[in-house]
């Protein structure tokens, strides 16, 4: 669609890695600022939106992803399994756990258990994008296009 | 306990025959007559002499307080005892009156149901209860009068009787409903001491009154029971005369105590019961079917009852109780009676009935001998009670009422005086053509036993109602532990000879007057138009079937924009009239906003407009999405990022999807099909535009509670780990709804796959269908 | 709640309901797109007033959080729900060359029906009777 050679390497090379980059950066600061799963998810998927529009598989860092169902069921059971932890350790469903950990050079670093339904949300949220790109975008293109008679 | 197991034990012989015991009917009745006879064994055993009635709850919803209960206390006993003793006979009766009947099956399965239902509904300590069982037995005399469903007669008639029961029994349910809201209890003993009166009490008293009245067939619902006539003789006798139709009188003379000095009460229930009483006297004198004279005389006598118990005067309660038992004895009798005469001549015309003296004379005397009791005629009980009834309602002081109800009753003796002699007349007369019975004689050879089994339970109550009559002060200190169970000061006596008082010569100048008139009434009279009430009744049924089919054809042409539409406007309908109750002061709460927030909304207005007029697809999701962006500026000037972030992605993605979908189609929508008129689209659209706001602004006044986001607020650090508290409500505090809401998106995304997977195998599909055509 | 706050809910229900009484699928998408948006600002305008964005740590009077957490969730599904109608919208287009809502044939056959008004007793109508 966008037939700019500039634009296709200016997207390739950079648009993908600083757009997955603020991405997980925008889902993780979530709980503490404006962000979280959903912009997240939106964002990197504003990102495979402009690569499909410039002609090319989504892709990060050069590997295609082929089969956003297992990304779209890899987020529900991220959640899924965020949820369901607290009730085997006596808690209640969705119960967050606070960790304070000191990593070096960087200092105290609190990690909430709750971060984790947030990726979860941040996964379904891109496979959803990604599987209008490739049906409603790739496929059904490929049927609209084709040469019919009659209907169509 | 006993009597819940004995009710079960009616029900379980039901489904015996229904379904285990198609094929041996006569073997399930005999399970029946066990059921029947045990049940009055143990009413007899259980709760006669008792030193308190026996009293049973199984709670349903203990919360909600429905709960079933049953008290056996002395009306209940005698009210039981006739259901089950009645039933025995009728029952018996039926075994030979079914022969050769392929429906018998089925009546014995739905006669041990409706058994079941009215002991149950007798038994009743509470109003709940006995609705449960009210309704069921209007379900089975349904069925029962329905027996024959071939017949159009029949099903209109069970139809009638089902609508008019059925409704009453809607109301009664009302009326239930506003007792426990008012005073937390159904039962009768609660509701007794708590002793309702004003505006909500004879609202409540007078939605019971309709369900009592129409399972009574009180005027103005006294249609149904003579149509209920197409049923068997057997289900006539037994619902028709001694039973179903008690119902109501039951539910007035436990209600009575509770509503009598309600102010509508006396005046409904002697209303009622005296025109009732007048016509069906007279509707009785003017029928050729012998059946149907009895089913008026029936709906007469109701009136007399209903007036009786309703009235809350002790005496009358006595006689009430004395006058239910006779009724029951002699009805039976009757009925059962002309059954055997029908099953002889194969006819139920007066004018030809006489011809069964000669083939069934001990039948037709004993026939003779319930007459004369229906009559009120000494020696037999119905002489007593009568009396009795009279003697209540000349000492009772209720003024007006009082006096319409007593002459009313007489008025109404002279009628039951007269089509009982009527009939009288009709057996001792010999009808004028011979010819035609002995035609019917030919294929009417039952065997023996068959007519013996048919013609013991009319004598039996000829029997009973002359035994009764010598034995009256007896059967009066029986009926002392009834009656005052509903009443403590109804405690009275029956005698045979009273002594000669007002009621007596009261009763001489009726029993005179009647026996002229019914001696004189004309036998052939054929004025076999359709009554009133019925013909009333099927202009409205039919109006609402055809105006139900009207406005379906109007609401529901097909169309999805109509449907749309109608949806769209009722939706409107309800904010908009709560606002007009309300007024519009909440509109003076409204603020003028700030001048960026002013630029905004406009902006947003004028691109949304634009989407409802430019019909190209593409600019129409352009458009589409500019009011997004808009309203994202909205959200980021309201204090809400997270919000204005999201938005401003999601519609970016919209318009690409929009995109994607749109490449295959053609760039203008083609104008509506003009089944719906712009104008009322515009109409619509404008109701709820109008509609939605107000509600908002209503929604916003509504508040009475704090937010719960305070509390949000303050648990949001310490407990979830975040400052953002919108996020922490998504991912924590309301973590499970969002966990639901990615699940949507993933079956949105899975859906948006398989449609697409149906689309490719579709045009597979059409492809090789051209490939094998072109080859 | 603002006077234009209240209008821009006015005119985003009335065009979004005047849309979703369209045959083509593509204005009907549109429309719930419009009222799908008319929601969300009624239920951010009556449910909160305006305020500082709620975070913990910020200066002055902060805006309810609970009201944007649900609409938050109802802007990605109003998405969700968008993108599977112009999918259908697309999918009817590429198989019967046009995205407008057929008639309902059975219904259509109730409204013949009640022509003929039935009455109590009539024999019942035969696409009454189960074969």
């Amino acid at each position: 669609m966008i037939k700019s050679k500039i634009l296709e390497e200016l997207i390739d090379r950079w648009l993908t890695k600083v757009g997955t980059l603020v991405a997980i950066f925008i889902t993780f600061r979530g709980h503490n600022a404006p962000g979280g799963g959903f912009a997240g998810g939106l964002i990197l998927g504003a990102v495979f939106v402009l690569q499909y529009l410039a002609g090319q598989q989504p892709t990060i860092r050069r590997k295609p992803i082929l089969n956003p169902e297992r990304l779209l069921g890899l987020g529900l059971l991220l959640a899924l399994v965020t949820t369901a932890t607290p009730l085997f350790v006596g808690g209640a469903p969705l119960e967050s756990y606070i960790w304070s950990i000191t990593l070096p050079q960087i200092g105290k670093v609190k990690i909430v258990s709750s971060t984790f339904f947030d990726f979860g949300v941040f996964f379904v949220v891109v496979a959803v994008v990604l599987m209008v790109l490739t049906f409603l975008g790739t496929r059904g293109g490929a049927i609209s296009h084709e040469p019919t008679d009659g209907a169509g | 306990m006993v009597f819940f197991a004995a009710v079960v034990a009616h029900f379980a012989v039901a489904v015996l025959a229904l379904i285990g015991l198609r094929r041996r009917p006569v073997i399930a009745a005999c399970a029946g007559l066990v059921v029947l006879a045990g049940t009055a064994l143990v009413v007899v055993t259980q709760a006669i002499g008792a030193t308190s009635a026996p009293r049973k709850t199984i709670e349903w919803l203990p919360l909600l307080g429905f709960n079933f209960t049953f008290q056996v206390d002395g009306f209940a006993v005698v009210m039981a005892l006739l259901v089950s003793l009645l039933g025995f006979g009728v029952l018996a009766y039926s075994i030979a009156y079914f022969e050769h009947d392929a429906t018998f099956t089925r009546f014995v399965g739905l006669f041990m149901a409706f058994a079941g239902s009215m002991t149950g509904l007798v038994l009743a300590e509470d109003l709940f209860t006995m609705f449960i069982f009210w309704e069921l037995t209007s379900v089975w005399s349904f069925l029962l009068i329905g027996l024959h469903d071939k017949s159009e007669v029949a099903r209109r008639s069970a139809v009638r009787a089902l609508l008019t029961t059925g409704a009453g029994g809607l109301c009664m349910l009302v009326g239930i409903g506003l007792l426990q809201n008012q005073f937390g209890t159904t039962s009768f003993a609660q509701l007794r001491e708590a002793a309702p009166t004003g505006k909500m009490a004879s609202v409540a008293a007078s939605l019971l009154l309709l369900g009592a009245f129409t399972k009574s067939a009180q005027f103005p619902f006294h249609f149904w029971l003579p149509g209920a006539m197409a049923a068997p003789t057997p289900v006539s006798a037994y619902l028709h005369s001694a039973t179903m139709v008690k119902a109501g009188i039951v539910l007035l003379a436990r209600t009575a105590p509770i509503f009598g000095d309600t102010g509508v009460w006396r005046w409904w229930v002697v209303l009622a019961g005296v025109i009732t009483m007048l016509i069906g006297g007279w509707r009785a004198l003017r029928e050729t079917d012998a059946k149907l004279v009895l089913a008026h005389s029936t709906v007469s006598q109701l009136g007399l009852l209903t007036v009786l118990f309703g009235i809350g005067s002790p005496y009358a309660t006595y006689a009430g109780v004395a006058h239910l038992v006779a009724h029951a004895i002699f009805k039976a009798g009757l009925f059962l009676g002309v059954g055997v005469i029908d099953h002889e001549l194969g006819t139920r015309d007066v004018s030809k009935i006489g011809a069964a003296r000669r083939s069934v004379p001990v039948s037709v005397v004993a026939i003779g001998a319930c007459l004369l009791s229906m009559a009120g005629i000494i020696p037999l009980f119905g002489f007593a009670t009568k009396e009795k009834a009279l003697v209540a309602l000349l000492d009772a002081e209720f003024g007006l009422v009082g006096s319409i109800a007593l002459w009313g009753i007489v008025a109404g003796s002279v009628f039951s005086v007269a089509y009982s002699v009527r009939l009288l007349h009709a057996l001792v007369r010999t009808p004028n053509d011979s010819a035609s019975n002995d035609e019917h004689h030919a294929h009417h050879e039952a065997s023996a036993l068959v007519r013996t089994t048919l013609a013991a339970p009319v004598v039996v109550a000829a029997v009973v109602s002359l035994g009764f009559g010598f034995a009256a002060s007896t059967v009066g200190s029986w009926l002392v532990s009834p009656s005052s169970a509903l009443d403590v000061k109804a405690v009275s006596k029956l005698a045979l000879w009273p002594g000669i008082n007002d009621a007596l010569l009261i009763s001489l100048v009726v029993i005179a007057i009647g026996a002229v008139i019914g001696w004189k009434a004309p036998l052939e009279d054929n004025s076999a138009q359709q009554p009133q009430g019925e013909r009333v009744f099927d202009a409205v049924y039919d109006a609402t079937i055809a105006g139900a089919k009207r406005i379906t054809a109007v609401i529901q042409p097909g169309s999805l924009p109509i449907y749309v539409g109608v949806t769209l406007l009722l939706v409107s309908i309800a904010p908009l009239s709560a606002t007009f109750v309300d007024g519009f002061g909440s509109l003076s709460g409204l603020t003028s906003g700030t001048a960026l927030e002013a630029s905004v909304s406009i902006i947003a207005i004028v691109l949304a407009l634009g989407v409802a007029v430019l019909q190209s697809r593409f600019t129409g999701a352009m458009f589409l999405g500019g009011v997004g962006y808009a309203i994202a500026a909205l959200f980021a000037l309201r204090g809400a990022p997270d919000l204005a972030v999201t938005q401003l992605l999601v519609e970016t993605l919209t318009i690409v999807v929009f995109l994607l979908a749109l490449r295959a189609m053609t760039r203008i929508t083609t104008r509506p099909v003009a089944r719906f008129p712009q104008i009322t689209r515009m109409f619509i659209a404008a109701t709820v535009g109008i509609a939605i706001p107000l509600l908002a602004l209503a929604a916003r006044d509504a508040r009475t509670a704090p937010s719960a986001s305070q509390e949000y607020f303050a648990r949001s650090v310490d407990e979830a780990g975040g400052r953002n508290v919108v996020n922490v409500i998504l991912v924590d505090f309301r973590g499970f709804d969002t966990m639901g809401e990615i699940v949507v998106l993933a079956i949105a995304a899975l859906g948006v796959a398989n449609l697409v997977r149906a689309a490719e195998q579709h045009r597979r599909a059409a492809i090789s269908v051209k490939e094998v055509a072109g080859s | 709640m603002s006077i234009w706050a209240f209008t821009l809910i006015a005119v985003l229900f009335a065009v979004g309901s005047y849309l979703l009484m369209e045959r083509s699928l593509t204005r009907v998408a549109l429309g719930v797109g419009v009222i799908g948006n008319g929601v969300n600002v009624l239920i951010i305008a009556s449910g909160s007033d305006a305020g500082e964005a709620p975070i913990i740590g910020r200066e002055g009077v902060l805006a309810d959080p609970l009201p944007q957490a649900l609409v938050l969730t109802a802007i990605v599904i109003g998405f969700a729900l968008l993108t599977f109608l112009m999918t259908l919208a697309w999918r009817n287009w590429t198989i019967t060359g046009n995205d407008e809502v057929e008639d309902d044939v059975e219904d259509r056959m109730i409204t013949r029906r009640a022509e003929q008004t039935a009455k109590l007793g009539d024999e019942p109508h035969p696409e009454d009777v189960q074969t």
